[in-house]
């Protein structure tokens, strides 16, 4: 288990945004935060981070992840924020660089690891470029590159918090993001992403964590909790589900 | 080009050397016949009592200024965002306009042009600074990581309308003389440069660049946000305040010295940013010989220009820095496509 929640509850303006969360995160698993929009998944996946404040049980490898310092959590947390915007001219190359900064690396070392990462994600011509002047999703695909570096380096599995990752991927990129997430769940890493495509969670995620006005729904095995009563309880749509051929399921969504 | 040349051991001793080239240059610049200045002893005093703090001050002071600029637009990440944000200008203003108008009506001009007026001026903008700070922190320790740099913008607009509306109504009550020192003093001069200013400023830029270089990643890593940043191991609060005693430290001590000297702080980092790129690695250095330089060759335009009467420097830095700030925004706008 890398991280353990009980009764999570965060308030806004004495109004209570999310209450009684509860559950655990294990290494090696891929996990999909889902609901409507305001459903709280951001605001979950802020909790995780430690960058907003909440009330309840938050323990991180077994110990209480309050008192951890931020550079103490950053050697066991990645996460990528749904929205980011650079006003400075930074290249691609010195934003991948700083994912190095919680551990202590050699400059030689940091070089190789931004090298490895910019193969692995294909993005070698963006390299030297002015970070600002990328499209919407080769900036991502560069966050995601920078947080992938991050969580390579957390000692003992790390955990991946991605939120809404795929909103400005095409469908290629989508395709490598599930596949580096598979390899990352593989060396032993927790992932959590944000996910507003049922089908996307359904092929990912090992689990699910569904969402509704603040409080947890519904939370299992993806295959098990994904049915077309639960799409049409929490996103008020009506689906269908066929066979997609290799022993899964795929939604269809009808026209209201 | 540049940057690779400031990374590479050339670009410092450059930088170094132009700033020595230019420094020496200002010195040697002024109404008074050169060959004077040499053999007797009276051009001596000129080049060692008068000229040579007067150059010393202007880099001190221009470096101050261009590293305050600097980090006020990393912390806050805006890069339209220059000291006077957080109060220091404003907060000096006011205590310096307080002692002209009440202490010059009291008699003792002397005392309070030479020491009163830069103490006043000093502990105005530390107080406005605490005020902002603490205006701030209140909400910063409520707020997530996203939202304290705006909440300390608003605090500083909030204490400079104060301080802009309490030195109207000093204006309003003082005398002919007062308000021409008023409009003097806001509007900057090195004349009252010595070594004691030399040594306090100095030492205050001296402690800011030893404390700078362990910052310069996380100062990068807040560029990204504070959220960015703080899932990156920085420790995101302490970073804003450690910048902000920083910046308010040198731009204080700056304007006590030489009153309120505009657009150093806002251009310099600009210019800096699109010689070098933004990784403060870089940009630091830049900003401290280029800071420096600049306004000694402002100085040396102030003291010149018009002699043997003298130009409130202010207007120099801003009509110089505009129309190059102007050229270097459209030339940046292109590339961008803005």
């Amino acid at each position: 288990m890398v991280m353990r929640l009980k009764d999570i509850r965060v308030e806004r303006n004495q109004r209570a945004i999310l209450q009684n969360i509860s559950g655990e995160f294990q290494r090696g698993k891929i996990y999909a935060l889902l609901g409507p929009n305001g459903a709280g998944k951001s605001t979950l996946m802020q909790v995780m981070a430690q960058l907003l404040g909440s009330q309840g049980e938050l323990e991180m490898a077994g110990q209480d992840a309050r008192p951890l310092t931020p550079e103490k959590l950053a050697q066991q947390l990645a996460y990528l924020p749904q929205h980011s915007q650079l006003q400075f001219p930074l290249s691609v190359e010195e934003v991948l660089a700083l994912a190095t900064m919680p551990f202590e690396l050699r400059r030689l070392e940091q070089r190789q690891q931004v090298k490895k990462a910019v193969a692995l994600w294909g993005i070698e011509h963006l390299v030297a470029k002015d970070f600002r002047q990328l499209s919407g999703g080769e900036q991502q695909r560069c966050q995601l590159a920078r947080t992938f570096i991050q969580l390579s380096n957390c000692a003992d599995g790390g955990i991946w918090l991605l939120d809404e990752p795929t909103s400005s991927l095409d469908l290629e990129h989508q395709q490598q993001l599930q596949q580096i997430c598979k390899q990352a769940a593989a060396a032993g890493h927790c992932i959590v992403l944000v996910l507003h495509d049922l089908n996307l969670a359904m092929g990912l995620a090992d689990e699910v964590w569904v969402l509704e006005q603040g409080q947890l729904v519904a939370q299992g095995e993806s295959q098990q909790v994904l049915t077309a009563e639960l799409v049409k309880q929490v996103f008020k749509v009506n689906a269908r589900t066929l066979e997609d051929g290799s022993g899964g399921r795929v939604f269809i969504y009808d026209q209201n | 080009m540049m940057k690779k040349l400031v990374a590479s051991g050339w670009g410092w001793s450059l930088l170094l050397i132009l700033s020595i080239f230019t420094c020496s240059l200002a010195v040697l610049q002024g109404s008074t016949d050169l060959e004077f200045l040499w053999s007797s002893q009276v051009g001596q005093n000129i080049i060692w009592q008068i000229r040579v703090p007067r150059v010393l001050l202007a880099f001190i002071v221009g470096a101050s200024l261009s590293l305050a600029g600097a980090l006020i637009q990393s912390i806050v990440r805006n890069p339209l965002a220059d000291p006077g944000l957080i109060g220091v200008s404003g907060g000096a203003a006011l205590g310096a306009a307080i002692v002209i108008v009440f202490f010059e009506a009291s008699q003792i001009d002397f005392i309070a042009s030479q020491y009163l007026i830069p103490v006043a001026a000093f502990a105005g903008g530390l107080i406005a600074t605490i005020a902002v700070l603490h205006l701030g922190r209140t909400n910063i320790n409520q707020a997530d990581a996203g939202g304290s740099a705006a909440l300390l913008i608003l605090a500083g607009i909030a204490i400079n309308v104060v301080a802009a509306s309490l030195i109207g109504l000093l204006s309003y009550l003082a005398s002919d003389s007062a308000l021409r020192h008023i409009t003097f003093w806001s509007l900057g001069s090195l004349a009252s440069a010595n070594y004691f200013w030399i040594a306090l400023c100095g030492s205050a830029l001296l402690l800011v660049c030893f404390w700078l270089p362990q910052q310069r990643r996380k100062l990068d890593a807040i560029l990204l946000g504070n959220a960015e940043a703080k899932t990156m191991g920085v420790d995101v609060k302490r970073l804003h305040t450690q910048s902000i005693v920083a910046l308010s430290l040198l731009a204080a001590l700056a304007v006590s010295a030489c009153g309120i000297i505009g657009f150093v702080g806002l251009v310099t980092p600009h210019i800096s940013r699109m010689l070098v790129g933004a990784s403060h690695q870089y940009l630091l250095v830049m900003c401290f010989f280029l800071g420096g330089i600049l306004l000694v060759i402002a100085d040396t335009f102030a003291r010149t220009i018009v002699a043997p009467a003298e130009l409130p420097i202010g207007i120099v830095t801003a009509l110089i820095g505009a129309p190059v700030f102007i050229w270097l925004l459209m030339r940046e706008g292109k590339r961008l496509q803005w």
